[in-house]
């Protein structure tokens, strides 16, 4: 560093911008919690436009240059489109549950397990590293669309590619631990129309992505307990459920959110919805469904072993069950369980053959 | 086990399981109740009996890379979501991976810092000491307040470049997007905790950027490696020299927190930044020399962009400890700041090979009489 000054030179110094800064007096005061995202969500800086219209870039709230640049181009500002009344709890709570797949895992209680159920482990691992690309890049891809006028959802999403990013380096690391190895790839999470890649619309990206992709995946982590086969993947599953249930009340939260604001897209949801039970929901490309190989690979690690299949697969058609059910109850929350009750939806029947 | 089945496995023309899917969709077939299990995934892997063991520092990322597992190509041309020594599946149809060379996006480091984001993760709302913030001479408190937007609005911008790529990059080089993955969460963190900082002690936010450099980092299309050179390179040393000079000006304990685990995030930041940069120089042909055309606009960008009175005058404000002392000590210490700045640059281009001292841009080395 150079050295400190010493001169008494006068400098001229602009004071201009003193006069055009953004509301004045906030004194935000920490509560329980500390000082949390909703406590300085006071004053105009709680104040969220129905529409953006901050293409500079700017801090909501802060007051605008005439002649600042037009580097936005954002594509999603309106508030229905991304909103959701919770994401400030849940950007909090990403925070405070951060883990480290380094660390937190009790690696030490890997032990050698037979070639089959390791084999099933290392498949449902090779498999959850693919869905775990997709729940990272997609978000991703729709914070740079998204205005920071809506700064409370995109710290959630940029929260969601963090939690992606460590699911996916828990289960590689899983893989390569305990005399495994990656297996063969599912391609089950590639860009068809109608998937989760390619969505054009944040809410339909949502639906599929949040509702029931990481919807039927958080049913998976939920019943680790069942599959893991020591302290260490247990836990991992548990962690991962933790991260992986706020992603999915991002969705349920903000599909409620457009359902009370915007009731005229309901029938274009109903359509997302309709396609994504046919495709995820429906065990195609669900881990636990009815043609996966990962569903071979679940049975075997639910029984135990390569001979106790049929026992691991009665194991298997209870998680089925719980996916459908939970998937009812989300979108029941989220305003559209009346698809449930007038025969649109074909879940109910589903979760009743799966007993 | 995987040596003869792999082979078997690659030349096998198994339909994927998203494919039924969607035929599924349009109309076709599920098959409900307990199909026969086939077991015909079982042996299929590249490599078998991988055992990595954690260290004194548990099983980090770099453990990982191990037999084929840790070949890391010039050229990844996969352009599914395999995952990097994973057995591919023929069929699969490609995913727009734009960036899917090696020297596009590398550094060595990327692994460790990935694993040093989450050692070092820290909470806005529990970890400062907000208790400790104190009422500020309304001057100094306005100057910090512009200061916080400004920052914010780098920060934001660093977001955007980044997110704007990172579904661009290719899976053989996921140490890097895991890397990324932290460094925007970082981003966001330093967006709130600056928000915090600017509406807890009887202020506000400021005014915005003009948004010269901002634009230039979000109009850098060419390649990540060009965002890079803008974003920390060029941008990123400058911030570096803003946040140690409020650590050394700060008020109190509450801003202490703030500003030192801000140095520790933009650290890691521009240690990435600086060694990607130095791959790319070092193993692609011709790569020193966009850079300097690149430098070339960008200094004048930078130049113009620290001509502007606000970001200046607020600096000189915070390190004078007022209006009257911003007019001489105070804005004295900010030219020294860029002066500091300029040094870093220059000698960081040096080390990457792209010599910047005699072409620096006039609207620049005037500062380096300070």
């Amino acid at each position: 560093m150079s050295e400190a000054p010493v001169t008494e030179q006068e400098y001229e110094l602009d004071t201009s911008w003193m006069s055009t800064m953004g509301e004045w007096g906030m004194r935000a005061e920490p509560g329980k919690r500390g000082l949390t995202l909703e406590d300085i969500r006071i004053g105009s800086y709680g104040e969220l436009p129905d529409i953006s219209d901050n293409m500079s870039g700017h801090p909501r709230g802060a007051a605008q240059r005439p002649d600042a640049y037009r580097v936005g181009g954002y594509g999603v500002r309106t508030l229905a489109e991304i909103w959701l009344d919770n994401a400030t709890f849940l950007y909090e709570e990403a925070l405070q549950r951060q883990w480290s797949s380094a660390t937190d895992i009790p690696w030490e209680t890997v032990e050698p397990l037979p070639d089959e159920v390791e084999e099933a482990e290392c498949l449902l691992c090779t498999f959850f590293n693919e869905v775990e690309f997709v729940a990272g890049d997609v978000p991703a891809r729709w914070i740079a669309q998204t205005t920071p006028d809506y700064l409370e959802p995109r710290h959630v999403l940029l929260a969601q590619v963090m939690d992606e990013a460590r699911h996916m380096d828990v289960f590689r690391k899983r893989a390569l631990a305990n005399g495994g190895g990656l297996m063969r790839m599912s391609g089950a999470t590639s860009g068809f129309v109608g998937s989760i890649d390619l969505a054009r619309d944040f809410t339909e990206m949502s639906t599929r992505l949040h509702i029931s992709g990481e919807g039927a995946v958080l049913t998976m982590f939920r019943m680790g307990e069942l599959f893991g086969q020591n302290e260490a993947e247990k836990r991992m599953y548990r962690l991962c459920a933790q991260d992986e249930a706020r992603h999915v009340a991002f969705g349920v939260m903000h599909l409620r959110y457009l359902n009370e604001a915007c009731p005229e897209r309901r029938e274009e949801i109903h359509a997302y919805l309709d396609e994504a039970e046919a495709q995820i929901m429906a065990g195609l490309q669900n881990p636990a469904g009815t043609q996966a190989e990962t569903s071979e690979a679940l049975a075997i690690l639910l029984g135990g072993s390569k001979s106790q299949y049929d026992e691991g697969h009665k194991k298997l058609l209870v998680i089925r069950r719980r996916q459908l059910k939970e998937y009812m109850q989300r979108v029941k929350t989220a305003g559209f369980g009346d698809r449930f009750e007038n025969g649109r939806s074909t879940i109910p029947a589903q979760h009743a053959a799966a007993y | 086990m995987a040596d003869e089945k792999s082979g078997a496995a690659a030349g096998a023309a198994t339909v994927p399981a998203a494919v039924a899917g969607a035929a599924a969709a349009a109309g076709g077939t599920v098959v409900e109740g307990r199909p026969e299990p086939s077991f015909e995934w079982m042996g299929l892997t590249n490599q078998w009996g991988v055992r990595v063991k954690p260290g004194e520092h548990g099983l980090r990322l770099g453990d990982l890379n191990v037999g084929i597992y840790g070949e890391v190509p010039e050229v990844w041309d996969d352009q599914t979501r395999r995952p990097r020594g994973a057995l591919p599946r023929p069929g699969i149809p490609p995913l727009p991976y734009n960036l899917r060379a090696k020297h596009q996006m590398w550094a060595d480091c990327a692994a460790d810092l990935y694993e040093e984001a989450i050692q070092r993760r820290w909470i806005p709302a529990t970890d400062v000491p907000w208790a400790t913030l104190q009422p500020l001479p309304e001057a100094v408190e306005r100057a910090l307040c512009q200061v916080c937007t400004e920052i914010m609005q780098y920060a934001n911008t660093e977001i955007e470049i980044i997110t704007y790529w990172q579904d661009q990059m290719s899976y053989g080089y996921y140490e890097v997007k895991q890397y990324l993955a932290a460094a925007t969460f970082d981003c966001a963190r330093h967006i709130e905790v600056l928000r915090k900082r600017a509406l807890a002690n009887g202020g506000g936010l400021g005014l915005e950027s003009k948004g010269a450099v901002n634009r230039m980092i979000l109009e850098s299309r060419g390649g990540w490696t060009e965002s890079v050179v803008y974003l920390y390179l060029l941008r990123g040393t400058f911030v570096m020299q803003l946040l140690r000079n409020l650590l050394s000006s700060a008020h109190n304990d509450a801003e202490r927190v703030i500003w030192s685990h801000m140095i520790e995030d933009h650290a890691r930041h521009l240690t990435y930044g600086y060694d990607h940069l130095k791959y790319a120089v070092t193993h692609q042909e011709g790569e020193a020399s966009v850079l300097q055309t690149l430098l070339t606009i960008g200094e004048a960008m930078m130049g113009a962009e620290l001509k502007d009175g606000v970001l200046r005058s607020a600096m000189a404000i915070i390190l004078g400890g007022g209006l009257e002392g911003g007019r001489t000590v105070g804005m004295e210490s900010y030219l020294h700041l860029v002066g500091d700045y300029l040094r870093d640059y220059l000698a960081l281009c040096d080390w990457l090979g792209v010599p910047r001292a005699d072409q620096l841009n006039p609207s620049l080395s005037k500062y380096l009489e300070y």
